[in-house]
C-alpha cells in the first residue's frame, strides 16, 4: 500500500509499504477513505519529538470502512464506517475504567520510553513516534486498529466524511479544551490559537453557553474563520500589536478572561523581544524543547481564580514558567491528550442533531500521493491553508 | 550552473547571528588555540558587533526592528570581509597560522551561511504550491468568507 512515510527533518514521502495485518484477536483492518494531516504531525515534521525513524508512517486522524476484524472484535463487521480515535486504549485498566483513554496503561508497547520522559507512560498513539508506541500512521491506504472492540465509533448516517472525521481528533480536543473551562453561561473565553483545534475550542465554547469568545492569532484568514464559522465574537491579531495580554485586559474591563485555552503548545510563533530571541535560539540547539510563549501569556492574561486549559501539545522542558503568577493569581490548569473515546457519542450527536458542522475547517482536499506539498502548504500557511484531508 | 538551495529564512539566520555571536565572545578564542592574543580580541568584538546589529534588525528575532533584513545581510557580507582582511592590515598574519586561519575560517564560514540565506526571508518552502491549487477539491477563501457560522449557539 502507499503511505506517507518520515523521510528526514521537513520531508515526507509517499512510498509502497506493507500491508498491515491482524496481530491480534482484538484488532481491525480499515482501508482508509479519509485521513488528515494535524498541526501536531508538524512536530514530528520539524524534528523537535524524537524516536521518529526514517520510513514512519504519519497520520493519527483517519476513517473508513473495516475489511477485516480479529476473532475478539464482536462490535464491528466488515463493511461499517468507522472513525478512529487517535490515543488508542484496551478499555479495561484503571485509566480507561475512569475515562481517561489518552492515560491507558496497556496500549503503549514502549512505555518504558515513554516513562523516562514523562515519569510515567501515556497511552499509544497512531503514527506518533516511538515514545507513543510506534504505531503505523493512517496517512495511508489501510491501517491496523488495535482494540477495535473499544475505539472505532461507528458512522451510520449520510454524513460526509469531512463532517464526521474530526471526530478522530481536533473536534474532541477542542471540546475536551473548552469542556476543562467548566462553562456554566456567561462566561469569557480567550482562545490562544486560531489554527485547527482552536477553531473547534471556539466553537465548543460556543456550543457550551460561553457569553463571548476571543480568538488569538497573526494570521487574518484564521481570525476571519473564527468570527465567519466558528463562531468567536473578538479577535485579537498580535502581529499588529504584540501584547495580547493587555488586548485581553482591555477587552475585559481590565478583569481579564474567565479561562484561558492554549490551543498553541510547543512551537509558539509569538513571542516577542529578547526572550522570543533566547527561546528560539536555545530551542534550535535544542537546549530547551518547547516555547512557551503561548501558555506564558495564557497564565498572565487569566483573570485570578481562573481556569488555564492547555490542549496544544507540549513534549519535554520549557524555561521561564511563571510559577509566580500562575500561584498568586490562584489558577487552575487543566490538560491532557484529549480522551476522545469520552467525547465521540456526544459529539456525534452534536453533528446528527445539526448544532456544528465540523467540515468548515477543511480548506484543502488533496490525493494522498500529495502529501509532501501538503505538508509543506499547512506548515508555511500557504494558500490560506486551515486543514488539509487527503485522500488516499 | 547550479546554484546552491538557499534553505535558511529569516528565523534560522537570526538563530544563527546569535548562537554565532555568543560563540564568538565566549568558547570560541580557547577553542581555536587564540586565547590571550591579539586575534581574541578581534574575534570577541566582530561577535559582539554581529549580535548587537543583530538585536536591532527587522527579522523575526530582532528585539527593536529598525535595520532591514537586506541591510542587515549586506553588513554580514562586508564584516565578513573585514574579518579576513583584519590580520593582513595589522600585520599580524606574519605571526603564524592562528593569527589569520580563523579569521578567514570565519569569514568563509558566513559567506557560505549567507549564499545559502533566502534575502526575502521565507526559506526553503519547497512544496508545490500551484499543484496543491489545482489539485485542491476546496475554495479556502470561500471556505473561511462565504456562508454564515457553522455552529449554532447554545444558551446554558
Amino acid at each position: 500500500m502507499r503511505a506517507t512515510v518520515y523521510s528526514g527533518r521537513n520531508t515526507v514521502q509517499v512510498e509502497n509499504v506493507p500491508d498491515p495485518k491482524i496481530l491480534n484477536d482484538r484488532d481491525a483492518i480499515v482501508k482508509i477513505t479519509s485521513t488528515a494531516i494535524c498541526g501536531s504531525d508538524l512536530h514530528l515534521y520539524d524534528g523537535y519529538v524524537p524516536t521518529v525513524k526514517r520510513g514512519d508512517i504519519f497520520g493519527h486522524e483517519f476513517m473508513g470502512e473495516v475489511v477485516e476484524t480479529g476473532r475478539g472484535v464482536s462490535n464491528l463487521a466488515v463493511g461499517d464506517r468507522v472513525v478512529v480515535p487517535f490515543p488508542i486504549a484496551c478499555g479495561n485498566c484503571w485509566q480507561c475504567e475512569h475515562e481517561m483513554y489518552s492515560l491507558c496503561e496497556n496500549s503503549n508497547p514502549n512505555a518504558g520510553i515513554a516513562e523516562k520522559f514523562f515519569g510515567h507512560p501515556t497511552c499509544g498513539i497512531f503514527g506518533y513516534s516511538h515514545i507513543t508506541g510506534g504505531y503505523a500512521g493512517g496517512q495511508a491506504e489501510y491501517a491496523r486498529v488495535p482494540f477495535a472492540d473499544v475505539g472505532p465509533i461507528k458512522i451510520e448516517d449520510d454524513l460526509t466524511d469531512e463532517q464526521v472525521l474530526f471526530l478522530s481528533d481536533i473536534f474532541p480536543t477542542g471540546y475536551m479544551g473548552a469542556d476543562f473551562c467548566d462553562i456554566k453561561g456567561g462566561e469569557v473565553i480567550a482562545v490562544f490559537g486560531a489554527g485547527p483545534v482552536g477553531q473547534f475550542a471556539i466553537a465548543s465554547a460556543v456550543l457550551l453557553g460561553a457569553e463571548r469568545v476571543i480568538a488569538i492569532d497573526q494570521y487574518d484568514y484564521r481570525l476571519q474563520m473564527a468570527l465567519n464559522k466558528a463562531g468567536a465574537t473578538d479577535v485579537i491579531d498580535f502581529s499588529e500589536d504584540a501584547d495580547i495580554v493587555e488586548q485581553l485586559k482591555v477587552l475585559t474591563g481590565g478583569r481579564g478572561p474567565d479561562a484561558v485555552i492554549d490551543a498553541v503548545g510547543m512551537e509558539a510563533a509569538h513571542g516577542h523581544g529578547a526572550l522570543h530571541a533566547v527561546e528560539r535560539v536555545k530551542q534550535a540547539n535544542r537546549l530547551e524543547s518547547d516555547r512557551g510563549h503561548a501558555l506564558r501569556d495564557a497564565i498572565l492574561a487569566c483573570r485570578p481564580g481562573g481556569i488555564v486549559s492547555v490542549i496544544g501539545v507540549y513534549g519535554g522542558l520549557m524555561d521561564k514558567f511563571p510559577t509566580g503568577a500562575f500561584m498568586n493569581k490562584g489558577l487552575t490548569m487543566k490538560t491532557g491528550q484529549c480522551h476522545v473515546h469520552r467525547y465521540l457519542r456526544p459529539l456525534y450527536e452534536h453533528i446528527r442533531a445539526g448544532d456544528i458542522d465540523p467540515s468548515f475547517v477543511v480548506t484543502h482536499r488533496l490525493g494522498l500521493d500529495l502529501a509532501p506539498d501538503a505538508y509543506e502548504t499547512f506548515k508555511h500557511k500557504q494558500d490560506e491553508c486551515m486543514k488539509v484531508v487527503l485522500k488516499p | 550552473m547550479p546554484t546552491l538551495p538557499r534553505p535558511i529564512d529569516s528565523t534560522l539566520h537570526g538563530v544563527t547571528d546569535y548562537t554565532v555571536g555568543t560563540l564568538l565572545m565566549t568558547a570560541f578564542p580557547k577553542l581555536a588555540g587564540i586565547e590571550g592574543t591579539e586575534s581574541a580580541s578581534q574575534v570577541r568584538v566582530a561577535g559582539a558587533i554581529h549580535a548587537g546589529y543583530s538585536t536591532v534588525t527587522d527579522y523575526p528575532l530582532g528585539i527593536v526592528k529598525l535595520l532591514p533584513y537586506k541591510a542587515h545581510l549586506a553588513i554580514d557580507a562586508l564584516g565578513a570581509i573585514a574579518v579576513a582582511a583584519t590580520p593582513f592590515l595589522t600585520g599580524q598574519w606574519t605571526k603564524g597560522r592562528r593569527h589569520w586561519v580563523p579569521h578567514v575560517g570565519l569569514c568563509l564560514f558566513e559567506l557560505m551561511s549567507l549564499a545559502m540565506t533566502d534575502p526575502t526571508g521565507k526559506g526553503d518552502f519547497h512544496g508545490d504550491i500551484e499543484a496543491v491549487r489545482q489539485a485542491n477539491l476546496e475554495d479556502p477563501h470561500r471556505k473561511i468568507y462565504n456562508g454564515g457560522p457553522a455552529v449554532t449557539r447554545t444558551s446554558a
